[in-house]
């Protein structure tokens, strides 16, 4: 008998209990989940309830994201029930989903990069004219009207590949939102936000809460979900291990059921900066939104760069790393004048660059982690071109242990592993390389803490060692702990340089804050 | 990677001695010493040529110029030895230089030039055959040389040689895809050419070296082919291009780019051509060669996309007793 089916005698919510408490919105109950070589669902039991914000948390690779799937119809359980209204329904597809009133933002893009932010918006149910011509008009206005309640500000003709990772996501909550639905799923919907955007989500998450809406979030960010959440369930290798309902959200309590012990410290940050310069900027612009960045970085140092979501961060590693032209200014490296035409020249001189979206520009899907770990450092592995596989062998499985990756990453290619897995892998290639000079962006995005520390301590390994690190995040706290100084970007543009311990989290969020227009969008004409 | 036998030939593998086996019992002569030394021969050519369109794709391009390619590369071997007299210790070292050469264009064009590869290569298919034609008036050039065909028909111990370039060739493309740097690439480029770039790899260069590659098996191919049958012609190769890549397919190579096993590729020409041997002992029409082979391609790349779909199928029906269990236990407790 397939799950589900016809509606059976005694539903498991047993009609004494339905007096008290009212029926979950949608219930599992004892899901389980498997795929080939791993339980990703253990008999899993969850309820959502209308207006409520219910938190899904655990390790990465714990099972959340699977179970997410399993509720959008994008695979069918292999065991267990699913309640509707305490009906059991079998959810064949995403299709059905939808007309369930679920709507899903997952943890991966379903965007299409190639179509404009209102097609995107409304793509699968655009909203149709008397003549069933697609009515453009309505496209367009409504799709404003939602990126409005989100307050923000992204033309609803844009070409959705062209926006920033963080506006892209935007784009994707503003899909879900347009829906209407009844029940609304986040897989880690902030991972690339600025703490802006996410009051702002937040914001219209209460009020879609207060409006009955049932909200499964999940996020690693902990200080974020102890702000939103009304109820937690915590996962640990696929089981529940702690069942909402509890009252309290204690953040260090969640921590210690999620990884199964005490955490002591959040950032361990080490001091390794000298005073010898490395690397070195002076006035550099690009076309692509850089428009004065001058600083210099020191051996074992590591450089935050702070600002908001588009004020030019991820614009300017990318100057940095010869992706876009220069057309002004000039990179020094250990006191030389040098010229990036392309990546592999950078590459070449020692700098390595961690970029922000794993996905598109970061993963060999084809590759186990072996195969993605060393593709930065072939040359160094091959004699007359012959790779050492023995030494790749090696010098893998110390990092996959290292960095606690799960150890499926060895057998499996990485398409199989879960996201935060995955990050680990692409800071991994660089770990691996003898790179000089890393840009990491948004390093920590979408891993757990567990993963989070040990990425932490990775960074003093690597400015122990007397590399320097450039440092993009849009988590403050993890910014101002993990950086020596920290550079404010507003507009493109470096404007000031400070010392990090001088900087408290307020200070951050008012320096980096756009004192002259808020939300546009053009750095070039803001300053003409 | 780093396994050269791995799990990905154990379907090509299986799909091969399948096939084998109908075309053995519904024959009488498939098992014929004679029949099987044919075969060897008949598999040579197209799984020579394999290599070097499994190695494009390998990369996410595609290749469709190789069959023009092999009858340009015959008619300009037969002018060389009929109407230059060169000899031909030194007229196939240049047939070889010829054939990568025209590779590299291609390559050059694909990966420079920002022509996909199908179009540049769809282009060559018309060109080179086109190119072909502009030899001898159009027509065929016969007996080349005496000491030609002894390179298709000669043998070594008994083992028709074919099999030793088949050998040769196929371990040292193993051996590029699976232990150098060159292989590696080619799989990056294939399987993540945005993330190839920020990695350092030059995605261009490894592109137009894999039409390189693909440019000299063809060579290969075509001097083969002119022993075989000691001339040259406009006509040769006629859709070799496309046994040659569905030769790729039926071993499990992703058009996406990639995904696949070299080796793997021999298999899927040998059941590419066991196929084509049955029918014809079979007697059967070359229309309905055609159709089978069309047939084969469409179920190798099935099979590829309905994997997930089918290990579930076998999930479900080799579970079914324990999980109606569970739900039974539940609603009891
Ligand atoms: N398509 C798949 N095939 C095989 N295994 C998979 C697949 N998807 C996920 N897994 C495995 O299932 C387990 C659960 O993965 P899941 O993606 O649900 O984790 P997660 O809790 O969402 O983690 P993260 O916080 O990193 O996103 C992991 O061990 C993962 O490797
Ligand atoms: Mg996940």
């Amino acid at each position: 008998m397939p799950p589900g089916g016809e509606t059976p005698p005694f539903g498991p919510s047993g009609e004494n209990k339905a007096m008290t408490a009212p029926i979950p919105l949608w219930e599992f109950v004892d899901v389980s989940k498997a795929y080939p070589g791993v339980l990703a669902n253990d008999r899993v039991c969850i309820k959502l309830l209308a207006g409520s914000i219910h938190g899904l948390l655990g390790e990465n690779g714990c099972g959340k994201s699977t179970l997410i799937k399993t509720l959008s119809g994008v695979q069918q359980p292999d065991s267990g029930q699913i309640l509707f209204n305490g009906q059991p329904v079998v959810i064949s597809d995403p299709q059905a989903a939808r007309q369930l009133g679920i709507a899903t933002v997952f943890q991966e893009f379903s965007i299409v990069p190639t179509l404009s932010v209102g097609e995107n918006i409304f793509l699968g149910n655009m909203p149709r004219s008397r003549f069933g011509v697609i009515d453009w008009k309505k496209v367009h206005a409504d799709s404003a009207a939602v990126l409005a309640e989100l307050e923000v500000d992204i033309p609803t003709e844009a070409i959705t590949g062209s926006l920033s990772v963080g506006e892209q996501q935007l784009v994707e909550i503003a899909k879900a939102v347009a829906m209407d639905a009844r029940m609304i799923i986040l897989d880690e919907p902030t991972a690339a936000l600025g703490e802006d955007e996410i009051e702002r989500l937040h914001g219209l998450l209460r009020k879609m809460r207060d409006r009955g809406v049932a909200i499964l979030y999940v996020s690693h960010r902990l200080d974020e979900v102890e702000r939103i959440v009304d109820e937690v369930t915590i996962l640990r290798n696929g089981r529940v291990v702690r069942a909402s309902g509890e009252t309290k959200i204690n953040v260090s309590e969640i921590v210690s059921a999620m990884v199964g012990e005490d955490i002591a410290e959040h950032y361990p940050k080490e001091r390794n900066a000298t005073q010898e310069v490395v690397f070195e900027a002076r006035g550099l612009a690009t076309n692509a939104g850089v428009t004065d960045v001058s600083f210099t970085l020191h051996r074992g140092e590591v450089l935050g760069l702070g600002g908001v979501l588009g004020s030019g961060r991820t614009e300017i590693a990318r100057a940095l790393f010869g992706t876009d032209d220069l057309t002004a200014g000039e990179v020094r490296l250990n006191g030389r004048k040098v010229k990036f035409r392309a990546e592999t020249d950078a590459i070449r001189a020692g700098l390595a660059l961690v970029p922000e979206n794993r996905k598109f520009d970061g993963l060999f899907f084809n590759f186990r982690a072996s195969g993605n770990i060393t593709a930065a450092s072939l040359g160094g592995l091959a004699r007359f071109g012959v790779l050492d596989l023995k030494a790749e062998e090696k010098g893998t499985r110390d990092l996959i242990r290292d960095l606690e990756i799960s150890s499926q990453a060895e057998e499996k290619t990485v398409n199989f592993l879960s996201g935060g897995n995955q990050q680990k892998i692409v800071i991994a290639r660089w770990l691996f390389s003898d790179a000089q000079v890393l840009i990491l962006d948004e390093p920590t995005q979408g891993i757990d803490i567990g993963a989070k520390i040990a990425v932490y301590k990775l960074i003093n390994k690597l400015t122990r060692a007397g590399k320097s690190i450039i440092l993009i995040s849009s988590d403050h706290d993890e910014l101002l702990a993990m950086s020596d100084r920290i550079a404010i970007v507003q507009h493109g543009a470096i404007k000031r340089t400070v010392n990090a311990a001088e900087l408290s989290h307020d200070d951050l969020v008012r320096a980096s804050a756009d004192p002259i227009d808020h939300n546009h969008r053009h750095p070039e004409e803001a300053l003409a | 990677m780093r396994r050269v036998f791995d799990t990905q030939l154990i379907g090509p593998f299986a799909a091969m001695v399948i096939v084998a086996l109908i075309v053995a019992l519904t024959t009488d002569r498939f098992l014929n010493p004679g029949n099987l030394s044919n075969l060897s021969l008949q598999v040579s050519i197209v799984a020579l040529i394999a290599i070097g369109s499994t190695i494009v794709i390998f990369a996410a391009g595609i290749d469709l110029s190789s069959g023009s390619m092999v009858a340009l590369l015959t008619m300009i071997l037969a002018q060389m030895l009929k109407f230059m007299d060169l000899p031909l210790a030194l007229a196939i070292p240049l047939i070889l230089i010829i054939g990568a050469s025209l590779g590299l264009l291609l390559g050059l064009i694909t990966a420079y030039g920002r022509i996909p590869s199908f179009i540049t290569t769809l282009a060559a298919l018309i060109a080179f055959r086109g190119l072909a034609l502009t030899f001898n008036n159009g027509s065929p050039i016969f007996s080349l040389d005496p000491a030609l065909e002894p390179i298709f028909y000669g043998k070594l111990i008994g083992i028709p040689l074919p099999f030793f370039y088949l050998v040769f060739f196929y371990g040292l493309a193993a051996f590029t895809m699976n232990f150098t740097k060159l292989g590696r690439e080619i799989y990056a480029v294939g399987g993540n050419p945005a993330a190839a770039v920020l990695t350092g790899i030059n995605v261009r260069k490894v592109q137009a070296t894999t039409f390189v590659i693909a440019g000299f098996m063809t060579a290969v191919g075509a001097v083969l082919m002119a022993a075989r049958l000691n001339s040259g012609s406009p006509n040769y190769g006629q859709t070799l291009e496309l046994q040659a890549i569905a030769a790729a397919v039926v071993g499990g190579a992703s058009l996406a780019g990639g995904r696949g096993n070299i080796l793997a590729t021999l298999m899927g020409a040998m059941t590419i051509v066991i196929v084509q041997n049955g029918l014809n002992l079979n007697a059967a029409p070359s229309s309905v060669q055609n159709i089978v082979l069309g047939v084969i391609i469409l179920l190798a790349v099935g099979i590829d996309m309905w994997r997930a779909e089918i290990s579930a199928l076998m999930a479900r029906i080799f579970r079914r007793t324990p999980k109606a269990q569970t739900a039974s236990e539940k609603k009891a407790a």
